[in-house]
């Protein structure tokens, strides 16, 4: 299960850098319990960020959709803060 | 946050956002039927004023306020203190603009009952940004600018209705005082540090960049704030010494701002900067420039009225309002983008924000605009008015091009 939500999260693009959330490395823990319940901890490039409500939409919606969830619960948070290191090898590229 | 419903909440820009556009290149035609006046380097001239404020007020302050009613709350974590307090103070400042501008230009001496309704519909939106402000969590060197841009904007009407007090009714000494602090006020005062502001919070987003240090934000800050005051207390003084003093300190200001800019872009993530943002940034080359040369002009106490004149009009054509053109077309496909597809993403593939635009369009319409400012320059410093009227017309068709540019983004 906790594969298939990361899965899902890779089809959550943010609009402005045309690059899904996962590989931004803005996902920082999946957990799924025995229950089907999901919680999702994440953060966002800057604080205050004007899409921050959109790409947390993206998520739950995008998450819903796989079979069998039950609750999903989806943390902002800005500790530790992102920075570019978190960001994968691809995504890297797709800014250069 | 979470409180604001994307909805409601993008009505109040796009409606400022639009008004904005009309009275845009309503101030660009207003120009052009009056290029003779701007070739004799007359510009207290009643059309001029028209035109001028249908571009300070009109345009740019009507932008500056719509893109605050939607940047302070991502930026500062803070919803509108009053979403329907925010559109009675749309109406009240459309038509006070509308007035004023219009009666500037044919009886000045009934300009102060626009002036008067603009000045409350100011106050309004200053109260409505306070009230906003008020419960940010943190203070931050954005935050003093922006609260400075806005002190700024208060003495800038202030001294405006004084002006058109004195055209209804006469009566107040010092007049070019007056005038002189009302566009140094409103210019280098209000836009420049609201632009100052933005920029710390917009170049990072835009560029992807991460861990400037951004040191020079205060220093920055005082050094132009310290300057503007300086200039101001000359206009008043007649103090010949305290004007290149006072340049030199903007001029170190804004460059100082320019350099945690160049910091800013060059940690940044993002090779490939867009167009709009592109052309938003040059912009901050535009402005150092011309603080450059007002530093050495006025070193060399060269007081003609007609070179300071014009260097008002490159100060405020080649920084503050293209540093908007170039911000609108980052904001208003944002903007769109959150009201149409924020519910769908996740659901089916949405757009991205460059799809929202033609940014090839985009290119070609910035590149027309320092065409048309070039040939402006240079014909009036040739004093040839028929170049002058066709640099002036390119000037006014490009802005209608990319106000309507601007709308298509919203059949998007
Ligand atoms: C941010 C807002 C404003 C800015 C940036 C601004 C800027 C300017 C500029 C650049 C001029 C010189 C134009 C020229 O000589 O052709 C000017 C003149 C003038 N402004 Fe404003 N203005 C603003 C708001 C206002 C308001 C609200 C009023 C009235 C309540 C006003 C009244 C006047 C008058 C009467 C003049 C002509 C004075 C003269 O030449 O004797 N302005 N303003």
């Amino acid at each position: 299960m906790n594969d298939l939500v990361q899965d899902a999260l890779y089809d959550v693009i943010d609009p402005e850098l045309g690059i899904n959330i996962v590989d931004l490395g803005l996902v920082y823990g999946i957990d799924v319990d025995e229950d089907n319940n999901v919680r999702i901890t994440m953060t966002l490039t800057t604080p205050g960020c004007p899409l921050h409500e959109s790409i947390e939409n993206g998520v739950k919606h995008r998450v819903r959709e796989i079979e069998g969830i039950n609750t999903i619960d989806l943390q902002l948070v800005w500790e530790p803060s992102w920075d570019p290191t978190k960001m994968s090898l691809k995504a890297r590229k797709m800014l250069w | 946050m979470s409180g604001i419903k994307s909805d409601t909440a993008i009505k109040l820009p796009i409606s400022f956002i639009l008004c904005a556009l009309v009275a845009f290149v309503t101030s660009l035609f207003i120009l052009l039927v009056n290029s003779q006046e701007l070739l004799a380097g007359q510009f207290r001239f009643p059309e001029i004023w028209m035109g001028a404020h249908f571009l300070l007020l009109g345009f740019a302050v009507m932008i500056a306020m719509g893109a605050m009613y939607q940047l302070v709350p991502v930026a500062f974590l803070t919803p509108i203190w009053n979403q329907s307090f925010g559109f009675v103070q749309f109406y009240v400042t459309v038509v006070g603009i509308i007035f004023l501008s219009i009666m500037l230009g044919i009886n000045p001496s009934l300009a102060i009952y626009g002036g008067i309704l603009t000045v409350i519909g100011i106050l309004m939106f200053t109260f409505q940004m306070l009230k906003t402000l008020a419960k940010r969590k943190e203070n931050t060197a954005m935050s003093h600018l922006v609260l400075a841009a806005i002190l700024c904007f208060l003495l800038t009407i202030l001294a405006g209705l004084s002006l058109t007090w004195n055209f209804a009714f006469g009566g107040m000494a010092n007049h070019s005082s007056i005038l002189y602090s009302h566009i140094a006020f409103g210019v280098a005062g209000w836009f420049t540090l609201l632009i100052f502001g933005f920029s710390y919070k917009l170049v990072p987003m835009f560029s992807l960049s991460h861990g400037a240090s951004m040191k020079r934000a205060k220093p920055s800050f005082y050094m132009y704030v310290f300057g503007l005051l300086l200039l101001i207390l000359s206009f008043w003084l007649n103090q010949s010494f305290i004007q290149p003093l006072s340049w030199l300190f903007l001029l170190i200001g804004f460059g100082l701002f320019a350099l945690d800019i160049k910091e800013i872009l060059t940690k940044r993530l993002r090779r490939k900067l867009d167009k709009p943002f592109h052309f938003a940034t040059l912009a901050i080359i535009n402005g150092w420039v011309i603080h450059v040369a007002a530093f050495f002009i006025s070193l060399f106490h060269i007081d003609d009225p007609v070179i300071w004149s014009w260097l008002i009009f490159l100060y405020i054509f080649c920084w503050i309002i293209f540093s908007i053109l170039g911000y609108l077309f980052k904001i208003v496909p944002f903007l769109w983008w959150t009201h149409k597809y924020a519910e769908r993403i996740g659901k089916e593939s949405v757009p991205t924000l460059k799809e929202m635009i033609n940014e090839k369009v985009s290119g070609y319409l910035f590149i027309v605009f320092y065409v048309a400012l070039f040939g402006i320059l240079i014909s009036t410093s040739i004093q040839s008015g028929v170049t002058l009227f066709f640099f002036l017309a390119i000037l006014t068709v490009n802005g209608l091009l990319y106000a309507l540019s601007i709308v298509a983004v919203l059949f998007k």
